[in-house]
């Protein structure tokens, strides 16, 4: 694979590109599944080759500024497939990407000792967008609380799926992981 | 069809320049300053299969579902992609070998992900080298011809990946549900490429739908894709601006299918190809039920999902062998 991957380099830039079928989860699950739940800056965005050396991934470090569930520090790494490395990209569509000094909060997951993943994959992630007066960071989750009872359909452009204030996430998240306990 | 349509329908038609059409998801690479579309060059696409296998899944099993896949994207009449199976490999999928690779991988990190392609791609030209695909050993599967409860359909989550194989990105033609007892299921999809897998034991995943068949054609078109069918463009307004990432839905009336794409330009610009001739509701919606990063890259192209469901007022005519011309929608805050 070295030999391949050195000749790649003479001739060419690769990009590596995926993607993938989801198991779908909720915001209750999620909350249910993470080790972590943490709000931060995105600061550095940093990509290497996989252990062993077959692929690439993107170690996204983050300035914790709260934690909704667990404590990781005050800051913290986690990873994601795909990344650019040199002349090589490697782009995993339904994989997260980040960019630094984007507000995010994730949802971590960890198995043993290893650098945290995030959980659900695309799933675990929640982007904070300022409102356009720019006082508020707001949240759009994809989907809203779990129903009483039965089923409910997830309406595509429902009036009141409005984007929640990031207090009025956090506040919904922490209910989430307090009921759990 | 009421007298604004008409003259709606009728200044369209004069006004039909040829459009590319950039619907649906299509992988692509920047090369120099031209965007390169993601694509085989003609000819069969050789791929190998791991030799591995999972519970009631072995190494033939798996042979055949993803060859029954690979069939059924072979078999659209308007598309000239065609595949051909190189053999078992002890190579696994995602080596960067030059070879297309598919088969089981045990891959616990991948926390929700069923199945996954990757691609390698020479940046310099935008040539396509290779394309594996994972299928993730640690969820149940099954390859029963009618399904099995509590297992994944192999066939129908191999032809959604090898969609991702041959260029195709996600669909957003699904919708599902959340229940009391927790998660999410799909109810339905009007597209293979539909993100979000069926609930296990479900095999309406095996048959391609309107949107896929277009999105394939679109790629590799043959027979008379070219002449028999047409495209819609247009753009997307919110609050006087263009803006990027809202879904576009094209609903023929006659056949009663679906075929969507994205406003995919800062400047609100869609264009959905593959549509039957003849007349088409146009609806633009917000993808605020689904996880945007699965359809974009979030890092760089924020979208807008705080807007309502818009129905364009005018039924639109889409001409054999052309394009419908500019449809502007204008989508009002929710």
């Amino acid at each position: 694979m070295r030999t391949l991957l050195i000749c790649c380099l003479l001739t060419a830039s690769v990009i590596h590109a995926g993607a993938t079928v989801l198991v779908p989860t909720d915001l209750t699950g999620l909350s249910h599944d993470a080790l972590a739940i943490v709000r931060g800056r995105v600061a550095s965005v940093d990509a290497r080759w996989t252990a062993d050396h077959r692929t690439i991934e993107t170690i996204v470090t983050l300035e914790a500024e709260s934690y909704l569930k667990g404590a990781l520090g005050e800051t913290v790494q986690f990873r994601v497939p795909g990344g650019v490395l040199g002349r090589y990209r490697s782009i995993v569509v339904g994989a997260p990407a980040f960019a630094v000094d984007q507000h995010v909060v994730v949802f971590l997951g960890a198995r043993g000792p290893s650098v945290p993943f995030v959980v659900g994959f695309s799933q675990g992630v929640f982007r904070m967008v300022r409102s356009t007066d720019s006082a508020r960071w707001l949240v759009t989750p994809p989907t809203d609380l779990r129903p009483a009872t039965g089923t409910v359909p997830i309406i595509r452009g429902d009036p009141s799926r409005r984007p929640l204030t990031l207090d009025d996430f956090e506040q919904r998240v922490r209910s989430l992981v307090g009921s759990q306990r | 069809m009421n007298r604004r349509a008409i003259v709606s329908v009728l200044v369209l038609l004069i006004c039909a320049p040829p459009q590319p059409a950039q619907a649906y998801l299509k992988f692509g690479v920047t090369v120099g300053d031209q965007r390169v579309t993601l694509k085989w060059k003609p000819g069969p696409v050789r791929y190998f299969i791991f030799d591995s296998s999972v519970p009631g899944v072995t190494s033939p099993d798996l042979q055949a579902a993803v060859a029954r896949a690979f069939a059924t994207w072979q078999a659209v009449p308007t598309s000239s992609i065609a595949y051909q199976f190189g053999g078992l490999t002890s190579a696994q999928p995602g080596d960067d070998d030059g070879t297309s690779t598919i088969g089981f991988e045990n891959y616990p990190d991948l926390d929700g992900v069923l199945a996954s392609t990757s691609f390698v791609v020479d940046d310099a030209t935008g040539e396509l080298i290779e394309s594996d695909i994972f299928f993730n050993a640690s969820y149940p599967w099954s390859v029963a011809a009618n399904g099995e409860p509590g297992k994944f359909d192999l066939e129908s989550v191999a032809l959604h990946e090898i969609g991702h194989f041959s260029g195709l990105g996600h669909s957003a033609l699904g919708e599902t549900s959340l229940s009391a007892s927790g998660g999410r299921a799909v109810i339905g999809a009007e597209a293979v490429m539909f993100p979000i897998a069926y609930a296990p034991g479900s095999i309406v995943s095996r048959t391609l739908k309107a949107d896929d068949i277009a999105g394939i054609s679109d790629l590799y078109p043959d027979g008379d894709y070219a002449t028999a069918e047409g495209s819609l463009s247009g753009r997307v307004f919110k609050n006087g601006h263009p803006f990027f990432g809202a879904h576009v839905v094209a609903f023929d009336l006659r056949t009663k299918t679906m075929v969507a794409g994205f406003s995919l330009t800062d400047q609100g610009q869609f264009s959905i190809g593959g549509l039957s001739p003849g007349l088409h509701v146009i609806r633009v919606e917000p993808l605020d039920d689904a996880n945007v990063d699965s359809f974009f890259d979030q890092s760089v192209n924020p979208v807008d999902v705080d807007f309502q469901v818009t129905f364009d007022g005018v039924l639109v005519v889409v001409p054999r062998g052309g394009d419908s011309g500019q449809v502007l929608v204008t989508v009002q805050n929710k």
